[in-house]
């Protein structure tokens, strides 16, 4: 069987040096944490480094081309049936690990100043480098069944981090249910690789991608497996409902983790199993359908969260189904672009909300803000740019790439999730300012008493407002003012004709030759700024101007009293999977334990042991103990010996 | 053939007497007429030193040793009392099985394909003094096969009656030894006591 | 010949008879002599048939072997039931269970 290999074969060090940098890290911090005490977390920040400098040294042979293949591979080992392990590193893969390495790196300081003082810190960055290396062989694999590896151990990674405060119930709950999800994604992409073992004999992604035109009846099945483990993974309808509990993790790893790295792994697969897509426009549309759906539906839930970072994590959804629905119809530049500039402006809105949180005390509510311009100017501004670009306001990173993703699906031949990006992204637009608006503008509610804001006086006391309030310190703040940059002119990658990126992305993927864009460009971009103003203007009519503190609350008590009921409890997705899938399976375990158990396995045992000893007397009856018996059995024994030879054994003839 | 079919049912009443006899003496004395019918059959197939040997050794030893057993059983105990039946649906099937058996054997026996001859035989039938040598059945003969062919398996019968005699010796015979004493002792006292019970009833 | 055989066969079975149906255990022992001595007349018979000695032989060597298993069978009698209240071998029920 011919191997088809993507990328040019060679010798990497500098590959190896990326893959397994964080690797070390973890190993270091894991197993020499009471040594280095606070010095884990530098270890930890420059083995992230370490590794974003060789991956970007690696550009050249990640771009080089020939003979038809592109970037460097990296052969590492057989296995069986087929399996190959290797190490891909071409565009799209550079991609991926610069923000993972570069936004990671920021992270990783950042948490140093967040985690300081936690009893665990150098487990926090034990994982964290664990959560980059595993990411790592995710993107760089060079094979489905390495990526499926790196994938379940982004999976360990998430639960190990979201559960990191195991002595809170509610976050080891939300680790259980992000993991479980997750756990239907991998067995999906387990599926699909069965299926192309199957079929191809091989997983690797040359030999796979050469293979798709002639998959035939099998093509579609991969692709739906393959993306119900890339929806499991990247929060998709209906497997979103792990993100917004995932926040309860610390604020770093919600940035990296579940904002710009980890969930964007699903757009990475489908970005990469582009040649499968190409071949089925049946998976297209429903990848296309998914990601704008998910895209509507993450904004109108944004619209009803109190919580910063549930805010910020249905934004994160919706922002995913831009990103999947433009890969999903094709337009892969976009699509991934629109993932370069997510990374940025989404990392720098979670960075941000941690500062606030964190000078709050833990205070995570925005009914109790407000008015913290004064207070925290740094989290102000650098927010404000994440704001703006997230709306896609002209100028800023968004709006290049999501207008680029809107776009897309228009050229491919999608109008109605043409429409839906649209509208989505008006409705991002008016969630996101009043996130913004009450959290910043007007004045302070925090020292109002709690029924004035409409909660219960005992609930939502968990992040204790017994520790002083203090300032970040620069370790905190100096990434947000870095992360502000990219937010905010990285778009300009994407400008001109051919731009920058698109020659880049031009290296991946080929450009499709016939689109029809019933619409231009401008056209595009001026409907969407329509719906982003309206968008601005409601929310700056319910949220801003100057009100004081108590007539805010009793506008914000009021809204959320009467927020309708399908918004509270996010569209009921929480109570049908409890009831479909939770308590059947909670009444499987009851039954099994209750009746299986003692009945069905200990009543097996219990019966073999009866029918034994039963046998046991029965035979038992036979030792009388007479020695009359005893001869009368020996002599018939005897009559049937003899009976045998007279009949069988030719004593007679 | 008179001389057969007397002795054949002198041999097989004598046999049912022995198995049906209401006392052990009885048996014993039924067995000894069956020995001696016995032995007359053998000197009718010319095996005179059998004949003499099975007087000899079943009729004067076994037998002998049968009634000293009797004797000793028979002091301090009622005689031969037997207990509760413990099979007392047994005769029937026993018989049955033993009829069948009986007929399945002589089925087998009568109508097998005759068997060869393992050794070569013996010139001519006894037709001289008993003692002499290569007359069938004499003693010479026999003394000769016993002493020369079939050396080994009279070594080993041999062997097997020292081992007998030693096993009488470990089972029955310490009555020289202090247990032996005392239990001749409790013995005595036991059937003192049986003796004034059964006196006061 | 026929008639020894048969002779031969039908003493051997009224030994087990005797065997199976008392519960003395002398008369059991004199039944199994009676099984002994109708082998015996079948060795001593087939001697005569085919004029070989050993048959005679055999014979001989049999009723060694049975006056030793006899002293042995009527030793283990004795030490059995020196002290029983019967002598009757369904009181020696102690293989019972």
């Amino acid at each position: 069987m011919i191997r088809h290999v993507m990328g040019i074969e060679g010798t990497y060090p500098l590959l190896l040096v990326v893959w397994l940098a964080p690797l070390v890290g973890a190993i270091c911090c894991g197993f020499a944490g009471p040594v280095l005490k606070r010095g884990a977390g530098w270890l930890a920040s420059a083995s992230v480094g370490v590794t974003f400098v060789a991956a970007l040294l690696s550009w050249a042979d990640a771009t080089a081309v020939r003979d038809g293949a592109v970037g460097a591979h990296q052969a590492l080992f057989a296995w069986t049936h087929g399996i190959r392990f290797g190490l891909l590193l071409d565009p799209l893969a550079l991609v991926w690990v610069l923000v993972i390495t570069g936004v990671g790196f920021l992270i990783h300081l950042y948490s140093i100043g967040y985690m300081a003082g936690d009893r665990l810190f150098a487990r926090f960055f034990a994982y964290m480098n664990l959560f980059v290396f595993a990411m790592l062989t995710l993107v760089l694999s060079d094979d489905f069944v390495g990526l499926l590896i790196g994938w379940g151990l982004v999976g360990l990674a998430s639960y190990l981090l979201i559960g990191f405060w195991f002595e809170r119930p509610s976050a080891v709950a939300a680790a259980r249910k992000a993991f479980v999800i997750n756990v239907v994604g991998d067995v999906a992409i387990m599926l699909a690789i069965f299926i192309m073992i199957a079929r191809i004999g091989s997983a690797g992604f040359g030999d796979v991608f050469a293979a798709a035109p002639s998959l035939g009846n099998a093509l579609f099945p991969i692709c739906i497996f393959l993306f119900i483990g890339a929806a499991a993974k990247s929060a998709q309808v209906p497997l979103h409902t792990w993100l917004p509990d995932a926040m309860e993790g610390p604020t770093p790893v919600s940035a990296l983790i579940h904002a710009a790295t980890m969930v964007t792994a699903g757009v990475y697969l489908v970005a990469r199993c582009a040649p499968l897509w190409n071949a089925s426009s049946d998976a297209q549309l429903l990848v296309g359908t998914v990601g704008g759906l998910t895209a509507l539906l993450g904004a109108i839930l944004g619209t009803s969260q109190w919580d910063i970072k549930r805010i910020l994590a249905y934004s994160t959804m919706s922002q995913i189904g831009y990103m999947i629905m433009g890969v999903g119809v094709g337009a892969y530049a976009a699509g991934v672009a629109h993932f370069l500039m997510h990374a940025f402006f989404k990392a720098l809105l979670f960075l941000g909300a941690g500062i606030v949180i964190h000078t709050l005390a833990g205070e995570q509510d925005i009914r109790r803000m407000g008015g913290l311009r004064q207070r925290m100017p740094l989290a102000f501004w650098g927010m404000l740019a994440g704001v703006l670009a997230i709306c896609g306001i002209p100028g800023f990173s968004g709006f290049f790439s999501k207008d680029a993703v809107i776009q897309g699906a228009l050229d491919h031949g999608h109008p109605w999730l043409y429409g839906t990006g649209i509208v989505a992204a008006g409705i991002t637009a008016y969630y996101m300012f009043r996130m913004f608006l009450v959290a910043f503008a007007g004045e302070f509610r925090g020292s109002l008493p709690p029924a004035r804001l409409g909660f219960h006086p005992e609930v939502h006391a968990v992040h204790g407002h017994d520790e002083a309030e203090h300032p970040p310190a620069w370790i905190m703040g100096a990434p947000v003012a870095l992360l502000t940059i990219p937010s905010v002119a990285a778009g300009w990658i994407m400008a001109g004709r051919p731009s920058p990126w698109e020659r880049l992305m031009s290296l991946q993927f080929a450009v499709p030759a016939h689109l029809h864009a019933p619409l231009p460009e401008a056209a595009t971009s001026a409907l969407v700024l329509v719906m982003v103003a309206a968008g601005i203007g409601i929310a700056w009519v319910r949220y801003g101007g100057h009100r004081s503190a108590e007539e805010a609350a009793d506008r914000l008590r009021a809204e959320a009293a009467g927020m309708p009921a399908i918004l509270r409890t996010a569209f009921y997705f929480d109570v049908a999977i409890d009831a479909l899938i939770v308590r059947p399976a909670q009444a499987l375990g009851t039954f099994a334990a209750r009746v299986l158990e003692p009945h069905v396995v200990d009543g097996t045992v219990r019966e073999v042991v009866h029918v034994t000893r039963w046998f046991g007397d029965a035979v038992r009856s036979f030792q009388t103990g007479l020695v009359r018996a005893y001869v009368v059995v020996v002599v018939a024994g005897v009559a049937c010996v003899l009976l045998y030879y007279v009949l069988v054994g030719g004593m007679t003839r | 053939m008179i001389a057969f079919a007397s002795l054949s049912i002198v041999l097989v009443a004598s046999a049912l007497w022995t198995i049906a006899a209401r006392k052990p003496v009885y048996s014993v004395v039924a067995l000894l007429v069956h020995f001696a019918a016995l032995a007359g059959l053998y000197l009718t197939l010319g095996a005179e030193f059998l004949a003499v040997i099975q007087i000899i050794v079943y009729s004067g030893a076994i037998l002998m040793l049968f009634l000293f057993v009797i004797a000793l059983l028979s002091s301090g105990v009622a005689p031969f009392s037997v207990g509760p039946d413990r099979m007392p649906k047994a005769a029937l099937p026993a018989t049955v099985i033993a009829v069948i058996g009986l007929g399945l054997l002589l089925a087998g026996l009568l109508h097998a394909p005759p068997p060869s001859p393992a050794a070569p035989a013996v010139a001519g039938v006894a037709a001289g003094p008993v003692g002499a040598p290569g007359v069938f059945g004499s003693v010479a003969e026999i003394g000769r096969a016993l002493f020369t062919t079939y050396l080994l398996p009279f070594e080993i019968t041999a062997f097997i009656l020292v081992v007998a005699i030693v096993g009488v010796l470990a089972l029955a015979g310490d009555a020289g030894t202090a247990r032996g004493t005392l239990r001749r002792a409790e013995r005595v006292r036991r059937a003192a006591r049986e003796a004034i019970m059964r006196g006061g009833e | 010949m026929t008639q020894y055989v048969a002779l031969s066969a039908v003493l051997f079975f009224i030994g087990v008879v005797g065997v199976m149906l008392r519960r003395n255990p002398l008369v059991m022992l004199m039944s199994i002599e009676l099984m002994w001595n109708a082998a015996n007349i079948l060795f001593v018979a087939f001697a005569r048939t085919w004029l070989n000695d050993a048959g005679q032989v055999f014979a001989f060597l049999v009723i060694t072997v049975a006056a030793a298993e006899a002293a042995i069978g009527l030793a283990i009698v004795v030490v059995v039931f020196r002290d029983a209240r019967h002598v009757d071998v369904d009181e020696a029920r102690i293989l019972k269970g």
